[in-house]
């Protein structure tokens, strides 16, 4: 993972742009807060390896 | 035997009472609703209750028309079932403006196929992504123990109406802890089957990878009864298992002879408050499990699975949070914004993970049946508190009462919460976890717990 930090109102205000969600004022802070905690928290995640074969699970059945 | 009309009444001994004739369940349902009326001002459990159903119900039992091997036991559900005639509120303001149930969710007509009588809908954090059992809509569900004190969530209501002693049994869900994480900081039992082993069909989802739901009891035997009545395949769940049923009841009082327990060290021995530990402890020791065993890369499981939460659940209400952002519960909607920004290649990343790590937990459970950890680590919290310490550490409350259920339930394990009451203390719990679809192994060790007096869930 690279070590640069990114600027996560920017990344936040043209995320929700991309998606079609409007985030008001009020509530910007506060999701910028939460996606640094995400990112925090998928930091173990995002360091681990796993190997080309490892295709997840999904439950759907034609 | 408990009186059955009685709070401290379980399930079991209700059905039995009724079954005998010893009693009508017409008057087991107006003690119920007694009971309702004089604990809601504090514990604030309930959404809906459903008294004329519930005493037509009754009628239709004493008349004998609908016996079961739960006749005339009242049970509440989370509101994110539906229940034929309301909104499924899923803890939500904003689906109360939505339609009215077509019929009761799949688990509620099997209770009541066995002859249970539903007779409310439960207090939940909304959406089902809370850990706390607080909402902005609602009001705190509280806990009947300390009511200054959280329940946990999110199935708050679940967790405090059988506290309470208001009914003897209730349906939660548990994405990531829901239904342990109650169980904990209100006391009680509570069962999370393997994932797919029950049908949501009929409940309101949050993330479809990692949703589970059961039941939460004063006692085994009821949390056995009530998963086999609702045990068995179910096509309008796609996850749910076609395996033939697997009855516990019967096997319930084994003992725990031939079963290798262990307890889960590292990850699950860290970074909690000693009460924590100190329950695992106990229960290892009654269970003379000696054995440490490590449950490799749990602190990924538990990375993982709150990615795969943070963006399923994002994209679940994205059209919501488009048109009524302002209409839901503060804690709630930012965390649903951000989750839906989230980038997708790690919620394919936490998902390759997830098989893998599951590999890896299957071998243990070839050297060992039973692994012990703790169901949160702490006791419950106060109302409205932010911050708690573990270990040491300030660490944010929502976020880390599920520490150390996430890394289970992410792999669709059972686990069996079993509580421990300390005079004068808060109550905590500790998971007992078993191999998929092997439900029966953990039941039989709660069951040996509880018949030792080191478990047990007084109503309070």
């Amino acid at each position: 993972m690279a070590d640069e930090k990114p600027d996560v109102g920017t990344l936040v205000d043209e995320a929700a742009k991309a998606i079609g969600l409007p985030i008001a004022p009020q509530y910007r802070a506060n999701v910028i807060v939460n996606y640094e905690r995400s990112m925090l928290i998928a930091k173990p995640l995002l360091e681990v390896e796993v190997d080309d074969e490892l295709t997840s699970a999904p439950v759907f059945r034609p | 035997m408990t009186d059955p009309l009685s709070k401290q009444a379980t399930a079991t001994d209700i059905a039995r009472a009724v079954m005998s004739a010893k009693v009508k369940a017409a008057a087991v349902i107006e003690a119920t609703l007694t009971r309702i009326e004089t604990s809601e001002p504090t514990v604030n459990a309930f959404t809906d209750v459903l008294a004329e159903r519930a005493r037509r119900r009754a009628a239709e039992i004493d008349a004998g028309t609908h016996r079961g091997p739960l006749a005339g036991v009242p049970f509440a559900v989370k509101n994110l079932f539906d229940i034929k005639g309301l909104p499924t509120r899923a803890g939500s303001k904003i689906n109360v403006d939505g339609p009215k149930a077509q019929r009761d969710g799949s688990l509620i007509r099997k209770l009541e196929a066995a002859g249970a009588i539903l007779v409310g809908g439960l207090n939940m954090g909304e959406y089902a992504y809370d850990f706390t059992g607080e909402n902005a809509h609602y009001g705190p569900s509280r806990n009947p123990h300390d009511t200054t004190r959280m329940t946990g969530g999110s199935s708050g209501g679940s967790g405090a109406s059988v506290a309470a002693g208001e009914v003897p049994l209730s349906l939660g869900s548990d994405t990531n802890g829901s239904i342990r994480v109650p169980s904990s900081l209100c006391g009680l039992f509570g069962l999370k089957p393997t994932y797919g082993r029950l049908s949501r069909a009929g409940s309101f989802p949050f993330v479809d990878a990692l949703d589970h739901v059961g039941p939460i009891a004063r006692s085994v035997e009821d949390l056995a009864l009530s998963f086999d009545a609702m045990q068995g395949w179910d096509p309008d769940d796609p996850v749910c298992t076609d395996r033939p049923a697997d009855p516990t009841a019967p096997v319930l009082n084994e003992g725990i002879g031939g079963l290798r327990i262990a307890v889960a060290g590292d990850y699950f021995a860290k970074g909690g408050e000693p009460e924590a530990f100190e329950a695992v402890a106990t229960v290892a020791k009654a269970l003379d499990a000696t054995r440490t065993i490590v449950i490799p890369q749990a602190a990924v499981a538990r990375s993982a699975a709150y990615i795969i939460t943070a963006i399923e659940g994002g994209q679940l209400h994205l059209p919501r949070l488009r048109t009524r952002p302002q209409d839901f519960d503060p804690d709630t909607r930012e965390r649903l914004m951000a989750g839906a920004l989230l980038p997708g290649s790690w919620y394919v990343k936490a998902q390759r993970f997830r098989r893998h790590y599951r590999a890896a937990v299957q071998k243990l459970f070839k050297e060992v049946d039973i692994i012990l950890a703790p169901a949160t680590p702490c006791t419950a919290p106060k109302l409205g508190q932010v911050m708690m310490k573990l270990g040491g550490v300030e660490l944010p409350v929502r976020a880390n009462l599920g520490l150390f259920t996430q890394p289970i339930s992410f792999i669709g394990l059972p686990v069996v919460a079993v509580p421990l009451h300390k005079p004068g203390g808060m109550p905590i719990g500790v998971q007992v976890i078993a191999n998929h679809y092997n439900e029966a192994a953990a039941l039989r060790v709660a069951r040996h717990l509880e018949k030792q007096g080191v478990a047990s869930a007084p109503a309070a």
